[in-house]
């Protein structure tokens, strides 16, 4: 393997396997987000309590 | 905390969709430096270029571990003080340790596809590679312990003291190469110790650290909030059926 081939493969895996996670997490947030409609009424910010629904 | 906008933005927040962009740019940028303005190397020629992504890939492992192993402790004191449980730490724990098992196992691909070019072999049972797949596998099965069914704070204690486990791991990867003679070079970077590389690499190298870590940083956050849907929506499986199991028993008496 040359050393380019080696840096084209070593970057573009890279490039696909974060992105391909990045959209995967999103996916999943939003289509658990439709299952549970809870869009317009959950805070969701790190520290907040799951079981309490937002106040505005 | 904030606001989620509406359903079709579940897991953004403004700040996160800020976040994103500037990941985005700045990705742009560390590909634009890495591949065309940064040299080539004397000895290595374009396989230097592996260097920005796989040192900046095990340097977000190392942070991601650290915060889980930080995590785990906090979750530890707290599930029993607090009326949440303390599941918080619990989430961070699991989403940092998540993207941290992403980036080790881009650091070994990357590695691999590196050695291969240098070393004349994608693979040495050497002190650094072993640790570092060791490493890999054994956050992969506190990801997997993370996912067996049981009481979220019981499993999350369970989690807890297997990631603090894993985590003895990380300083032995790091110093391997000091401990022990190893194929793999020293570090590129280190705190006390001159760098081994200069100028326009350095920079880059720089750069390219600071970049995966804000691109990790945004997956923590997004991972973060989709661990607290997946407890929403175990909550309110589990009310539904209590609620209807309470109907059925009305209806049997």
């Amino acid at each position: 393997m040359s050393d380019i081939a080696a840096v084209a493969t070593g970057w573009g895996l890279t490039f696909v396997v974060v992105a391909t996670y990045a959209l995967w997490v999103v996916g999943r947030g939003k289509t658990i987000g439709r299952e549970l409609g809870i869009g317009k009424r959950q805070e969701l910010g790190p520290g907040s309590d799951s079981s309490t629904p937002a106040s505005s | 905390m904030s606001q989620i906008p509406d359903s079709k933005h579940m897991t953004a927040t403004l700040g996160t969709r800020i976040l994103g962009s500037v990941a985005v740019a700045a990705v742009l940028l560390m590909t634009l430096l890495g591949l065309v303005v940064s040299p080539e190397d004397l000895v290595q020629g374009h396989a230097v270029r592996m260097l920005y992504l796989h040192v900046p890939s095990i340097w977000i492992a190392y942070a991601a571990f650290v915060l889980t192993a930080a995590s785990s402790v906090l979750f530890l004191i707290r599930s029993r003080s607090r009326a949440d449980g303390g599941r918080h730490h619990d989430r961070l724990a699991g989403s940092a340790a998540e993207v941290g098992v992403l980036f080790a196992g881009i650091t070994l691909v990357t590695g691999m596809l590196w050695g291969r070019v240098t070393w004349g072999t994608y693979w040495q049972w050497d002190a650094r590679l072993t640790t570092t797949v060791l490493l890999f596998v054994t956050y992969l099965g506190y990801l997997a312990l993370r996912r067996l069914p049981a009481d979220p704070i019981v499993r999350g204690r369970r989690s807890a003291v297997m990631a603090l486990i894993s985590f003895v791991n990380v300083p032995i990867v790091h110093f391997s190469v000091d401990w022990w003679r190893t194929l793999h070079q020293k570090a590129s970077l280190s705190v006390g110790r001159r760098p081994e590389i200069t100028g326009e690499m350095y920079w880059t190298l720089l750069y390219s650290t600071l970049t995966v870590t804000v691109v990790a940083s945004w997956l923590i956050v997004h991972r973060y909030r989709v661990i607290r849907l997946e407890e929403l929506r175990d909550e309110e499986a589990l009310n539904a059926l209590i609620a209807s199991r309470l109907r059925e028993d009305d209806v049997g008496n």
